[in-house]
């Protein structure tokens, strides 16, 4: 309860802004899909139409990224709030969580625009969105938990996320479909649990995209591990945080 | 929750059993940032932590009012915040039967950006208040603090002192029974002041606990019942406030010979970090 009127407080600041969570990840699926579509005519890259197949991922990276980029600074931020806070200290993750979630939904409707420029309809698989939503979440929350407290006792790690999340992004299959990926390396790439999670988000639109259940399941087993790491990370530095403040 | 748990059949209302707690030595010296860094991995200075409190053991009835007495550095902040549970020690435990309100440094806490409405939110909920809560002691705490014409602006257009007296009002608004009091909220006009000073009788009438650190002798004086006298981190003495107040000014006089080590004798003994 308490989160959610920390963030409304938060969200007024971002009200002014919402168009601009629309027109960001549109204008970035656009450049992107003319980049890889119409200059270098990739047609084996992902999914037709490419456009669609680009924004259905991009929207949860950019939610994946602002999360996990803001958890890096949550207690750097909270300063002398967190001297007289007698919530949970998970709040302050919980938060920017949220946060990062929210923009993330008020940022569905691009994928409509796309749909109704690329004239593509969902089939009946797209009741699993939700599900991948809810896995991210639990990823993310996981993640988070370990990177803020990480981040605290190292503050360095702050900008090794920054590098890591570069290289995800191309490690994961935004630009690209699973099936890019040459069958001798495909079982290493599945090991990154953002790859059940995209996979998830667009099984509605290509059904047949991915057949076997691999990249789900290690999505799936990971995020709790993360989580209870996470978990336990977070409880062991707890007293380190609070002295941060 | 861990953190601020309650043991319900304590005897005491908040009992500290040896404890202490390290935390990162935060001035700097001379200097600035990187100079600083090169200093450190030349290894002239370590990254270290200090002990802001030792050993502490006292504990605190229901309805007393505690007088922290000790200057800068001697570990007042920490022991509020221990007792508040807003900080975990290190060493000993710290126990508690009733929840603490920590009052220190609340104006701080504070967003610019959110309107005085909002903060009042903001704030009551870091202090443990739910919503509904809040909205039921909002007229209260808007009276109390002077503001009904400027519910609604932004705080960042406002004077400190305005600040100063929702933060107040804010934390008072809680109800809860022991509070922990840091000097920096006890500013502002005189009218405000007597008014909080009042609140606060009424409150010691009705039985609340206080524990009050500041740097006015007058006010110990005027509101405490005994006080504990803290030197460099260390429990000193547990007294009355007169005596504990004398005693800090021949402290304070005792160190006045060596001025030439900077913070090292106001923040504690060093040097025993594990």
């Amino acid at each position: 309860m308490l989160v959610l009127r920390d963030l409304q407080k938060q969200y007024t600041k971002f009200r002014l802004g919402y168009l601009w969570t629309l027109l960001e990840p549109l204008g970035m699926s656009i450049v992107l899909w003319f980049v890889f579509s119409v200059l270098l005519g990739a047609r084996a890259l992902g999914l037709q139409p490419y456009l669609l197949f680009l924004s259905v991922a991009i929207l949860p990276w950019w939610w994946f990224t602002k999360g996990i980029a803001a958890s890096t600074r949550v207690f750097r931020r909270a300063g002398g709030q967190l001297r007289i806070s007698l919530l949970p200290t998970e709040i302050w993750v919980l938060r920017v969580l949220i946060v990062s979630m929210i923009e993330f939904l008020f940022s569905l409707p691009v994928i409509v625009v796309a749909m109704i420029v690329t004239r593509t309809w969902p089939g009946p698989l797209i009741v699993l969105f939700p599900v991948a939503v809810a896995l991210q979440f639990v990823l993310m929350y996981g993640l988070s938990l370990l990177i803020s407290a990480g981040c605290v006792v190292i503050p360095d790690l702050a900008r090794i996320v920054r590098i890591v999340l570069r290289a995800l992004f191309y490690l994961s299959p935004v630009l690209y479909s699973i099936s890019n990926i040459p069958e001798a390396v495909r079982g290493l790439a599945a090991l990154n649990p953002l790859v059940g999670v995209l996979g998830l988000y667009r099984i509605g639109f290509w059904p047949e995209e991915i057949e076997d259940a691999y990249g789900y399941a290690v999505s799936i087993g990971l995020s709790i591990v993360i989580l209870a790491i996470g978990m336990i990370v977070f409880r062991r530095t707890e007293p380190r945080i609070l002295k941060e403040a | 929750m861990a953190r601020q748990k309650l043991t319900p059949g304590l005897d005491a209302l908040l009992a500290f059993d040896k404890a202490g707690v390290r935390m990162p030595r935060r001035r700097r010296r001379k200097g600035d940032g990187r100079r600083q860094r090169l200093r450190r991995i030349a290894g002239e200075v370590k990254r270290d932590e200090v002990w802001r409190l030792r050993h502490a053991t006292f504990s605190v009835e229901e309805g007393e009012s505690v007088a922290i007495v000790g200057g800068r550095g001697s570990g007042r902040e920490a022991l509020l915040r221990l007792a508040a549970g807003t900080l975990v020690p290190d060493e000993g435990t710290v126990r508690r039967r009733l929840g603490v309100v920590p009052m220190i440094d609340v104006a701080r806490s504070f967003v610019r950006q959110y309107t005085v409405r909002q903060n009042i939110y903001l704030v009551g909920g870091l202090l443990g208040m739910s919503p509904e809560a809040v909205t039921e002691s909002l007229g209260e705490v808007v009276t109390f603090a002077g503001v009904e014409s400027i519910l609604d602006k932004y705080l960042g257009t406002t004077p400190p002192v305005i600040r100063q007296r929702l933060a107040w009002a804010t934390a008072m608004s809680t109800n809860a029974r022991a509070y922990a009091i840091e000097q920096v909220l006890i500013v502002g006009e005189r009218d405000f002041r007597q008014q909080c000073w009042t609140r606060v009788d009424r409150m010691r009438e009705d039985g609340v606990t206080f524990l009050l650190a500041s740097d006015s002798p007058k006010q110990f004086r005027r509101f405490c019942d005994r006080a504990i006298l803290l030197d460099e981190g260390h429990v000193v003495a547990q007294t009355t406030v007169p005596d504990a107040i004398a005693r800090l000014r021949a402290l304070r006089r005792a160190d006045r010979p060596s001025p030439d080590e900077p913070d090292d004798s106001a923040s504690g003994p060093t040097g025993d970090d594990q």
